[in-house]
């Protein structure tokens, strides 16, 4: 059932190429059928060739400018193959990447939170070539094969049935020796790549933590260690390169006894028959055949290997496509919002065996500063992604200027908040890209002033080229704390209403976070805004705390009243100042 | 190369028996067209079946004894290739352990990780091959023009035109297409950027509603790796079409001068077929040799970078194996420090000496310093100016053994290896008992993380210690340096994981340490180092101040800011 559905799609992909297949396949037959019909011409011109004086000029005259035409056209057909196959492949692989990275930009976050983006990266990238690679590149060359070996036993029928026999029942033994061998060395290379993995996993390993071990002495047990696995490794590599290089001499060895046996009977035919029912010539072309007989077998074993793969490529990009996608936006456009956010007895867990947040309430009005406290793990990061709509509430409302955040579209609720995350992301870019990201029509004035909002400037202008330095990914070069600030001048860049900071300045010394404050109360006055933060120095000055603890908001209140209480808040609070 | 041909040596046998077997098998194949042409023209033309017999025994004979030759010489291919790229491998992961820090930053971990796994799989691929096939295939090639020749001179010159002509276009197209190849690496790499970051970065981008510009950034990028896919297709398949058609053309003028030849009488059928047939053997292996040449490149470059990591300058180790009863644990005498590649010094200046008991807070903002400094106390990067005495002896004198056993450090980045927790413990001191261990736990505030698994300390620990927060973590860490009940102890930043009442549980546990060691505590929190015995305060790599907690907020005006902003003026 399931192939049969993977097939379906994939032909829906390769429908629009289906008039070039033709062509190719109608090009593959030609070439197939000069190159075949070459060696008989040369046969033909040997057997015109008899001798001294025996040498028939006006006969061998057309065959060889035959033999030239029939090359230059078998020629063409094969660059034209090629050329309209390529055509096909990578348009193919095209269409597909780019539906799977639409499909990307369509995905709740769930999905992309609960796998590992190499994995999808892999689909996406690698899966799609290998698609191509062994379904379009693998088709011509399994009809090429089919063709080619059907027709040289045509050719060899047609000049001799008893030489046929000999290359038919001999050449599968050729075949076989080559599966016998892929078959056993398969638990030989399992076993290379195993130990291999398990090297590359403890050089990783011991090399990322190089200078502890350094520090700790442990040189000389890391070498011990390495060297046991190693020597594990040789000996498997050993045995797996040793055997499986036997299967080139081997399959060679049997074609070398066809070609033997080929000249064998050919030969005795000749002299049986005195030249008359097997020439000369046709024993030098039946050696040609022999020759090549066994090529078009390896090539179409080689094929199906690809094939399965290909497909089970597909089915992965195919599942890919299938996820269900983020739910339905809502309809209505959320204008420059006034910053009411109302959190109406909202529940919400990742994992529907384990409650996560339960029957949060919170109002908030427009203008007031929420600090969000706890313990790590107590649901501050899931409470954002809430507000932000990263995901969905299983029960309850969230709603901003009174609609509910369901009804409005994600693109619109978004523009309204400005968000600094615990994890930074920067782009692969220039540093004024990654200011403009969420402006991108910003004028270098306006960068600049929004980088000095944010303390960015000063180490901006000593990077190598200042803002127009350029990024790798992620940050490249930067300290966490420099990227940090990077992130907080695209939000000074946008000044929306609504403000989420997550966590935004831990990796900044107090100091510096100090000097961001400033600008951040500068940036949130008169805004909603959102903070969850370790330190409760910054959190302070909030209008309303909500301390969290295992899902719930255990106290709310402000830093006077929440001391007064001697509650959890306090507790914290105090271990802090001890 | 250098050092791939110094492993090699250790497969001397090996290195010479591989190819010498190949060549074997290659001659004995070159033979093939030669019985053929004997078989045509005595066999066939003296009617001599006996003859032609013996003649296609002899033809099965050759096969046979190429079978033997070429599996012999991949056996010795083989065995000199993992052989050597085995003892190459253990040679520089050796030669890792002996580099310093400054080399380490310099060469970068990532790139070792690469010259351990990738390259030298490539080197071992290179070796196999070349043992293999770098003889093979131009002894064919050549052997067949030779014997051509033998078979007639004239017809031979064909051979002489043909195989040059073929070398330009297989090797011409094969350069033209490697360059072609890192373009479509690089158009690739940048379609998988887009993937990665829209992976990466999906928050950051959907909270600023850029998921249409990226596709179409994507779609930029994805259509101009296919548009260069295409074109390097369309000049890669040229080879195969242009070959045979030369191939070809070579075989109509063989065939005309042989007629000529033969119809002159110097000429016959049977040579007139051999010389056909070692023609059909060349294109085989010139297309065999171009892949074998892009191959071993390949090798080559990796060989070399191999190289460069084995030329690197190692650890020196001083030869002082003892120290005297000094009072202080730890002086440092006007200690300056500029890294390599750095412009400015990070440290300028710092003078100070701790006694064997006390307790060293360091505190300052991001970059100022603070982990320089402690680094310069076990040696790991040298001091540009100045001194930094460990009980009175000059630091870079003292053995790595001696200051391994005296000083226990806490890395800033708390890593644990896989395997148990008992063998984490063990790297402080191999010979701990479970009792020292536990003991250890308690003061790291880490016996409760023990204690909660089923195992205790045969609790399994992933690499990285993926499967313990970084709180656990830090705190086994600290239990790790512990272990070693070492003089002097470092902790970098090591507790910034943890809530205040565990650090401040922590702290209490480290100033009742029974063998009371020197510790310095480096720390962006003044709650961390107030009660330390002095505090250092760093600021741009200087020192800005020096006293106890009530000194400095009085006479240090940067660590109060730092303690203000922390407390909010709560003081």
């Amino acid at each position: 059932m399931k192939e049969k559905a993977t097939g379906k799609r994939i032909l829906s992909y390769i429908r629009p190429y289906f008039p070039l297949f033709a062509v190719c396949i109608l090009l593959s037959a030609v070439d197939v059928a000069l190159s075949l019909a070459i060696p008989i011409k040369v046969g033909n011109a040997i057997d015109l060739t008899v001798g001294k004086g025996q040498v028939d000029f006006t006969g061998i005259m057309p065959i060889l400018r035959d033999i030239l035409l029939m090359a230059v056209c078998a020629g063409a057909a094969q660059w034209l193959v090629s050329l309209l196959n390529n055509r096909a492949a990578f348009g193919t692989v095209k269409k597909l990447r780019t539906d799977a990275f639409k499909k990307l930009q369509r995905l709740p976050l769930s999905y992309l939170d609960s796998h590992p983006s190499g994995e999808t990266v892999s689909r996406i990238v690698a899966d799609a070539d290998r698609f191509s690679d062994g379904l379009l590149l693998g088709f011509t060359r399994l009809f090429t094969g089919f063709a080619t070996i059907i027709g040289t036993l045509g050719f060899m029928l047609r000049l001799h049935k008893g030489i046929t026999l000999v290359v038919v029942l001999l050449t599968p033994v050729s075949v076989f020796a080559a599966r016998y061998i892929a078959k056993h060395t398969y638990s030989m290379f399992s076993l290379q790549s195993k130990t291999r993995g398990e090297q590359t996993a403890f050089i990783d390993e011991m090399l990322t933590g190089q200078k502890v071990v350094k520090a700790f002495g442990r040189e000389k047990p890391s070498i011990e260690k390495f060297d046991e696995i190693n020597g594990k490794l040789q000996k498997s590599s050993l045995k797996a390169i040793f055997y499986s290089s036997l299967t080139n001499p081997c399959t060679r060895f049997v074609n070398s006894l066809v070609y033997a046996g080929v000249a064998l009977c050919g030969a005795l035919l000749v002299l049986s028959t005195g030249g008359k029912a097997v020439s000369v010539g046709m024993l030098t072309c039946f050696l040609s055949y022999a020759n090549q007989y066994t090529k078009p077998f390896n090539e179409i074993s080689g094929v199906f290997t690809e094939f399965q793969n290909a497909v089970a490529c597909a089915e992965r990009i195919f599942s890919l496509l299938d996820e269900k996608e983020q739910t339905a936006d809502g309809e209505k456009t959320l204008e420059r919002a006034s910053g009411r956010v109302c959190i109406d007895n909202v529940s919400f867990s990742y994992d529907k065996s384990k409650r996560l947040l339960e029957s949060i309430t919170v109002d908030v009005q427009s203008g007031q500063h929420i600090a969000i406290v706890g313990p790590t793990g107590c649901g501050k990061t899931t409470l954002i992604n809430l507000l932000m709509r990263f995901y969905d509430a299983d029960e309850g409302t969230v709603s901003v200027d009174g609609s509910s955040i369901k009804t409005l579209t994600r693109k619109s609720l978004r523009e309204n908040y400005g968000m600094v995350l615990q994890d930074t992301w920067l782009m692969c870019g220039t540093v004024k890209d990654n200011i403009a990201l969420g402006n991108p029509g910003a004028t270098e004035d306006e960068i600049i002033r929004a980088a000095k909002a944010a303390y960015a400037h000063p180490f901006i202008t000593r990077l190598p080229d200042g803002y127009n330095t350029v990024l790798g990914e992620n940050g490249g070069g930067l300290s966490e704390g420099q990227k940090q600030l990077i992130c907080i001048a695209r939000i000074m860049l946008r000044l929306p209403p609504m403000l989420i900071l997550d966590e935004a300045t831990s990796s900044i010394d107090t100091r510096t976070e100090q000097q961001i404050q400033h600008g951040f109360s500068r940036l949130m006055a008169g805004k909603t805004a959102f903070i969850v933060a370790h330190r409760l120095s910054t959190v302070k000055n909030a209008d309303l705390i909500l301390v969290m603890k295992d899902g719930n908001i255990v106290e709310q209140g402000n830093h006077e009243s929440l001391m007064q209480r001697k509650g959890f808040y306090y507790e914290l609070w105090n271990a802090q100042v001890q | 190369m250098k050092s791939v041909f110094y492993q090699l040596k250790f497969y001397k046998k090996e290195s010479i028996l591989g190819p010498l077997f190949k060549l074997s098998e290659a001659s004995f194949e070159l033979f093939v067209p030669l019985v053929v042409a004997k078989i045509i023209d005595v066999g066939i033309k003296n009617s001599d079946r006996e003859y032609t017999v013996k003649m296609c025994l002899a033809l099965a004979g050759l096969a046979a004894a190429g079978l033997i030759c070429s599996v012999t010489a991949q056996y010795f291919a083989a065995r000199a290739a993992t052989g050597c790229t085995a003892r190459l491998s253990r040679t520089l992961f050796e030669k890792i352990q002996k580099l310093d820090f400054p080399t380490l930053d310099k060469a970068g971990i990532s790139t070792l990780i690469t010259r351990m796994t990738g390259d030298i799989s490539q080197v071992q691929t290179g070796v196999n091959l070349t043992l293999r096939l770098l003889l093979r295939s131009p002894f064919v090639v050549f052997g067949a023009m030779l014997m051509a020749f033998t078979v007639d001179v004239k017809s031979a010159l064909i051979f002489a035109v043909a195989i040059p002509l073929l070398s330009v276009a297989v090797f011409g197209v094969m350069l033209r297409c490697i360059s072609l190849y890192k373009k479509v690496q690089g158009s690739l790499d940048r379609v998988t950027l887009s993937v990665r970051e829209n992976l990466s970065g999906v928050r950051v981008l959907r909270a600023f509603n850029k998921q249409e510009e990226q596709t179409a950034v994507f779609d930029e990028r994805n259509s101009a790796l296919t548009a260069i896919q295409i074109f390097t297709g369309r000049i890669s398949s040229v080879m195969n079409p242009v070959t045979f058609v030369m191939i070809n053309a070579a075989a109509i003028c063989l065939l005309y001068t042989g007629a000529v030849r033969v119809d002159t009488g110097r000429l016959q059928t049977g040579e007139v077929v051999a010389l056909y047939n070692y023609m059909s053997q060349i294109l085989v292996e010139l297309v065999k040799l171009a892949n074998l040449i892009i191959n071993i490149t390949k090798s080559a470059a990796s060989a070399n970078r191999i190289d460069a990591i084995l030329r690197l300058p190692e650890q020196e180790n001083g030869t002082v194996e003892s120290l005297s009863d000094s009072e202080n644990a730890v002086c440092f005498n006007n200690v300056s420090l500029q890294y390599d590649t750095a412009a400015a010094q990070s440290l300028s200046d710092i003078s100070f000496c701790v006694k064997r008991d006390q307790t060293v807070g360091i505190i300052g903002a991001t970059g100022s310093g603070k982990t320089s400094l402690v680094n310069l106390i076990p040696g790991f990067y040298k001091a540009t100016n100045g001194e930094v005495l460990l009980f009175g002896e000059n630091v870079n004198n003292i053995s790595r053994a001696l200051l391994n056993e005296k000083i226990a450090v806490v890395p800033q980045h708390a890593l644990l290896f896989r395997g148990t927790v008992r063998e984490n413990l063990l790297w402080g001191n191999k010979n701990a008992a479970d009792e020292e261990l536990y003991a250890a736990l308690r003061a790291a505030q880490a016996e409760d993380i023990i204690l909660s698994k089923e195992n205790g300390l045969d609790f399994m620990i992933e690499q990285g210690g993926k499967n313990l927060s970084g709180g656990q973590r830090q705190r086994l860490t600290i239990a790790r340096a512990l272990v070693k009940k070492a003089e002097i102890m470092i902790l970098d930043d090591s507790a910034s994981a943890l809530d205040f009442v565990t650090e401040s549980k922590l702290r209490k546990a480290l100033s009742e340490l029974e063998n009371s060691p020197a510790v310095f505590i480096v720390s962006q929190r003044t709650s961390s180092i107030r009660h330390a015995d002095f505090i250092i305060v760093l600021d741009d790599g200087k020192c800005i101040g020096q006293g106890t907690h009530d000194e400095l907020l009085s006479a240090c005006p940067v660590y109060r800011e730092i303690h203000e902003t922390q407390f909010g003026g709560a003081v």
